[in-house]
């Protein structure tokens, strides 16, 4: 797991910093060096089919889809525990009218209906990461909700109602921060997924616009392009999938830590 | 002719020593039980030998004059597969659950290589460990069966192939009270009647009592005392064996002296909770029915019947913890508001404590928290510094050290975790305690314990207590009076030695012959 | 067993319901259409259109003309395609979507349940945890990525394979896309079948069977391997909505006529009764896989045949 959090942060810090150290930005064209290889002077990494740089591309776009994938996620966090835990807490038929409306939303493709709300209210990156917020909080509903409900049986909840503790402060303070680890991990589970997600529909062209850029549109390129200059499609291949590979690592880590 | 010697065991699990020089040994034919304490090495000493755990073993363990120490694991695959049957703890989980009865009955016929049974002859096999409609059971998957048909199918699993050793690790542990006589008894027929010998562990020295020809008592990894039963039981040589025997409470011990009863304090009349039916089945079950009981102050009750008779959510629709449909509960002569309407006050006199210690405490907070909690939101009267000043007095009445203070739960051992929760329940200064089941959990001698220091605090404090348990011997330790249940309704009551002494409805004295 | 499907189907046709009705709603009030191009139609002959493609009714007929046409199998016409219906559209790019996704599947399932049962059969190993690691990397390879570096490699580099076009079903064309499109779903369900077992071979039944003194292989694959693959079954419906995903993606790169290219398209040129009826396949079909993951529950486990 160390390697794995040392290398997100190597990615994050390079993400953030990185482009104030380069020469070119990432949307400026150098017309003397189109499709530049790399270790090419001013473009340690080369240039894209339009002579733009392409370790500042990356660098940008991995900020782009990093930032879109952990509001995304902290969206899923907070809709998926507010969910689940009402549900788990309150049981019966307002848990299964709950639970009910999850296993609906779950049969549905939402890659698509995700697309749909593209086309209908046209492409905003608010829209993308709201619109990921909105499919992923369902496994956090499910994961919290079973944790609440093995929790509720657990006499140490029943003892702090003899206690006195009113409902709100038995979830607030005993329930969910015995949850908080199962959450976390699922968390940073999600985070994945969401980058994942973010790139597809960037790869498709439905997600964040030219010039901004996101790892999903310097794949979409990179791949266009790729019998001319491959390594216009490794770079941004190799960032994804380190981040990808890191995240779920950390993920898996907690989630075999707190889930019993 | 002796079937099984043990010389001079050792097992390793990594650096750690689980079991230090045992010896011992059964004849042909013949039963040992070895009995110890939790942690007390006594599964593994019947375990690790035959490689069923991942445990090093030194020394000496031959079974018919074989050595099984350092024997190969497919040579003690064969061991197992032909001359040894296993019956575990644990019989709901220990079928294969998308098998059905009698293909699992088919693989132990002839894993020993003997011809493929009829149906006939298996549904034999099952009728003869006390499976009503064998022919059934057949093709029924386990989750058909209760806790105790699958204990006797698993039983007839482990002697289809005839073996010459029957071991058995707590049989009948995870069973109910009153099957648990049952069980123990079917087991020692059917090694006489097989002539089979009979390796026996468990933690309740009483248990074994009947059911075996020898004991060995184990403690910390070391076989303290052996010797036929009788003798061990009547007579205990090392003072481990002497604390066992002391500490298990007795249906034959002198009666124990009780504190005085006062006025009424509980009245509960015609209480009934029902439950939905597990599925989707319509319809509901009734877990309690319509039953009267009252508890006066400073009188202790207990409660006693088999798993699934409703003492346990009588208790708890009592004591405003779980669900009620109908019924009154009067305390001290005031209706007692219903679950969610609990005003600080009605719950300061009502303290609970429950069966699994170590999971009635919150495992992120600090002892000294947990033990704070009911001060701070059921006494507003106390502040800051009584709250604190309160919590180390419960902890030293309950003979814990301040240090355990600031410790958290998954550092506490059992015995400190049931103490901890019992300094909480006496923090906001009740008037009753529940107990549910608080005892069943611990070690013996733990227990033993935890049993002395319950009565003492009832005497000290005139504490009324109504008490959960499924132990006869343990509601006489500390009960004025004994309520037996079965199927949610009150079958007998009355003081205790009266009712063990003369028990006149058929479940009561299953039960005391299973405390036996 | 019949319970349980009808009482799943009773959730799953107000779902499909929901989603057709919504979809369309949605689609509706939607800010601009698919005439609102880059050169302003004259109102005449965009309010000739809209009447010609029932756009000018209320919403409520406009919907219930929907379901009823949807119900005999006539999903409109594309706005794009002008000269086929969606249905055309659909009859054409379903099935390769369908060989594709399929044969993906069952490449997944094949490959998946090898390496989850090699790395679980010895648990902690290297093997287990190279295994594992490989699992990781490919859930974590992304089937866009994946997809243009097999292209690069095994077409373009070493020119053993097509990597373009559907060449009318002919077999070498479809190894690539089908490995793209399969090697994420097999770390999935490798890692879901590894934990499965990892879970069940540490259950008490194993140790009873363990103690019958059977052998190794006889346990894994009599005693442990059912209740073992509950994971794996409950994964088919996300797996099939992740490879119809997927496929979108993979048609995209391998320029494939498949419905997902259609559906990608229609998207992107705003045409609402193609994304619509794609949707609403895609949906029942993913519902459907559902069902299907229902009934492998009740053959794995017969607690859940109630």
């Amino acid at each position: 797991m160390r390697p794995a959090l040392i290398l997100i942060a190597l990615i994050v810090v390079a993400a953030l910093a990185g482009p104030l150290a380069l020469d070119w930005r990432y949307d400026l064209i150098d017309w003397d060096a189109v499709r530049a290889a790399p270790f090419t002077a001013g473009h340690p990494m080369g240039t894209d089919s339009v002579g733009r740089d392409l370790l500042a591309r990356t660098l940008v776009g991995t900020r782009v889809t990093l930032g879109v994938a952990f509001a995304a996620a902290l969206v899923s966090l907070v809709v998926g525990v507010a969910w689940g835990a009402i549900a788990g807490w309150r049981g019966g038929k307002v848990d299964e009218a709950m639970m009910r409306i999850v296993d609906a939303l779950y049969a549905l493709p939402f890659m698509f209906v995700v697309i749909l709300l593209m086309v209908v209210f046209g492409r905003s990156i608010l829209l993308v990461f709201l619109g990921i917020g909105a499919v992923e909080w369902l496994t956090m509903a499910r994961v919290v909700r079973g944790q609440m409900i093995a929790l509720r049986d657990r006499p140490f909840v029943t003892a702090a109602e003899a206690a006195g503790a009113p409902p709100v402060a038995i979830v607030l303070r005993h329930m969910l921060p015995n949850i908080a680890g199962v959450a976390i991990a699922y968390l940073l589970l999600t985070v994945p997924q969401v980058v994942m997600i973010e790139s597809f529909l960037s790869f498709l062209g439905l997600g964040v616009q030219e010039p901004m850029t996101s790892l999903g549109i310097l794949l979409k390129d990179g791949a266009d392009d790729m019998d001319v200059a491959p390594h216009a499609l490794l770079l941004p291949a190799a960032v994804l999938v380190t981040l990808l590979l890191c995240l779920t690592r950390i993920g898996e880590s907690l989630r075999n830590r707190f889930v019993q | 002719m002796t079937l099984l010697v043990a010389d001079s065991l050792d097992i390793r699990i990594g650096d750690q020593r689980i079991v230090e020089g045992a010896s011992f040994a059964i004849e042909a034919g013949r039963s040992l039980a070895l009995v110890g304490a939790s942690g007390s090495g006594k599964s593994q000493t019947c375990l690790a030998p035959f490689g069923l755990s991942p445990a090093i073993v030194q020394g000496s363990f031959r079974l018919d004059g074989e050595e099984l120490v350092g024997a190969r694991e497919a040579r003690l695959r064969h061991v197992r597969g032909c001359d040894v049957g296993f019956v575990f703890q644990q019989p709901l989980t220990a079928l294969t659950p998308h098998l059905t009865i009698g293909a699992q009955l088919r693989e132990a016929w002839t894993q020993a290589g003997a011809p493929r049974p009829s149906r006939a002859e298996m549904a034999a096999a099952l009728e003869r460990v006390g499976l009503h409609d064998p022919r059934e059971r057949l093709d029924q998957y386990p989750h058909r069966l209760s806790g105790g048909q699958r204990q006797r199918a698993l039983i007839a699993m482990a002697i289809a192939h005839r073996p010459k050793l029957l071991v058995a690790d707590e049989p009948t542990t995870a069973l109910d009270a009153m099957l648990r006589a049952e069980i123990m008894a079917l087991l020692g027929r059917l090694c006489d009647e097989e002539g089979m010998a009979l390796l026996l562990v468990s933690h309740d020295l009483a248990a074994v009592a009947d059911n075996a020809d020898a004991v060995a008592v184990m403690h910390a990894g070391r076989i303290v005392e052996t010797g036929p039963t009788r003798a061990v039981l009547g007579d205990p040589k090392s003072d481990y064996a002497r604390a066992l025997i002391a500490a298990s409470p007795r249906l034959d011990a002198p009666p124990p002296a009780l504190g005085p009863i006062g006025a009424p304090l509980v009245e509960a009349r015609q209480v009934s909770v029902s439950f939905a039916r597990p599925g989707w089945r319509r319809g509901r079950l009734l877990a309690v029915d319509a039953v009267d009981i009252d508890v006066a102050e400073g009188e202790a009750v207990a409660i006693v019947g088999g798993s699934g008779s409703g003492k346990s959510t009588l208790a708890r629709a009592i004591a405003r913890l779980g669900p009620i449909d109908a019924g009154e509960v009067r305390w001290r002569g005031e209706p007692l508001p219903p679950r969610k309407a609990m005003r600080p006050r009605d719950r300061a006199g009502l303290q609970p404590v429950f069966q699994d210690p170590v999971a009635s405490l919150d495992p992120l907070w600090k002892v000294r928290d947990i033990v704070a909690e009911p001060l701070r939101r059921l006494r507003p009267d106390l502040d800051r510094m009584a709250v604190a000043a309160r919590v180390e007095a419960v902890l030293a009445e309950v003979g814990l050290d301040p240090t355990l203070a600031d410790r958290r739960p998954a550092a506490l051992s059992g015995g400190q975790a049931q103490r901890v929760a019992i300094a909480r329940a006496l923090g906001p200064g009740p008037a009753m305690l529940l107990l549910d089941e608080a005892t069943s959990a611990l070690d013996v001698l733990v227990a033993g314990t935890i049993l002395d220091l319950l009565a003492e605090l009832q005497k000290q404090h005139g504490l009324a207590i109504l008490m959960i348990t499924h132990d006869l011997a343990v509601a006489r330790r500390l009960c004025h009076r004994i309520v037996v249940m079965d199927a949610g309704r009150i079958v007998e009551e009355g003081p205790a030695e009266r009712l063990i002494a003369a028990p006149a409805h058929p479940i009561t004295a299953k039960l005391v012959a299973a405390s036996r | 067993m019949i319970d349980l499907i009808r009482r799943r189907l009773l959730t799953a046709l107000p779902t499909l319901a929901a989603v057709v009705v919504l979809s369309f709603v949605l689609m509706r009030v939607a800010p601009g259409g698919p005439f609102d191009g880059e050169r302003p139609l004259d109102p005449q002959t965009r309010a000739a259109l809209m009447a010609a493609y029932g756009l000018d009714r209320p919403l409520p007929e406009q919907v219930g003309r929907y379901v009823w046409r949807l119900l005999h199998g006539d999903f409109g016409p594309s706005l794009v395609y002008r000269d086929f219906s969606v249905t055309d559209l659909i009859a054409r790019g379903l099935p390769i979507s369908l060989t594709l996704g399929g044969l993906a599947l069952l490449l997944a399932l094949l490959l998946g349940l090898v390496t989850g049962m090699a790395a679980a059969a010895r648990p902690g190993t290297r093997t287990d945890r190279g295994l594992m690691l490989g699992a990781t990397l490919l859930t974590a390879l992304p089937s866009f990525v994946v997809g243009p570096l097999l292209a690069l490699a095994f077409g373009l580099w070493a020119g053993w394979l097509p990597v373009s076009g559907w060449g009318d079903g002919y077999p070498p064309h479809m190894i690539l896309p089908v490995i793209a499109l399969a090697l994420p779903a097999t770390g999935a369900i490798a890692k879901l079948a590894r934990a499965g077992l990892a879970e069940v071979l540490a259950q008490d039944h194993v140790r009873m069977a363990r103690a019958r003194g059977l052998s190794r292989s006889r346990i894994l694959i009599v005693h442990a391997l059912r209740p073992a693959l509950v994971p794996v079954a409950s994964y088919l419906g996300p797996a099939a909505a992740g490879l119809l995903t997927g496929a979108v993606v993979i048609e995209t790169v391998f320029a494939l006529p498949g419905l997902g290219r259609y559906f990608v398209q229609g998207a992107l040129n705003r045409d609402y009764p193609l994304v619509l009826g794609v949707v609403t396949l895609y949906a029942a079909l993913i519902i459907l896989f559902n069902l299907l993951a229902d009934l492998a529950y009740g053959w794995l486990d017969p607690r859940a045949r109630r």
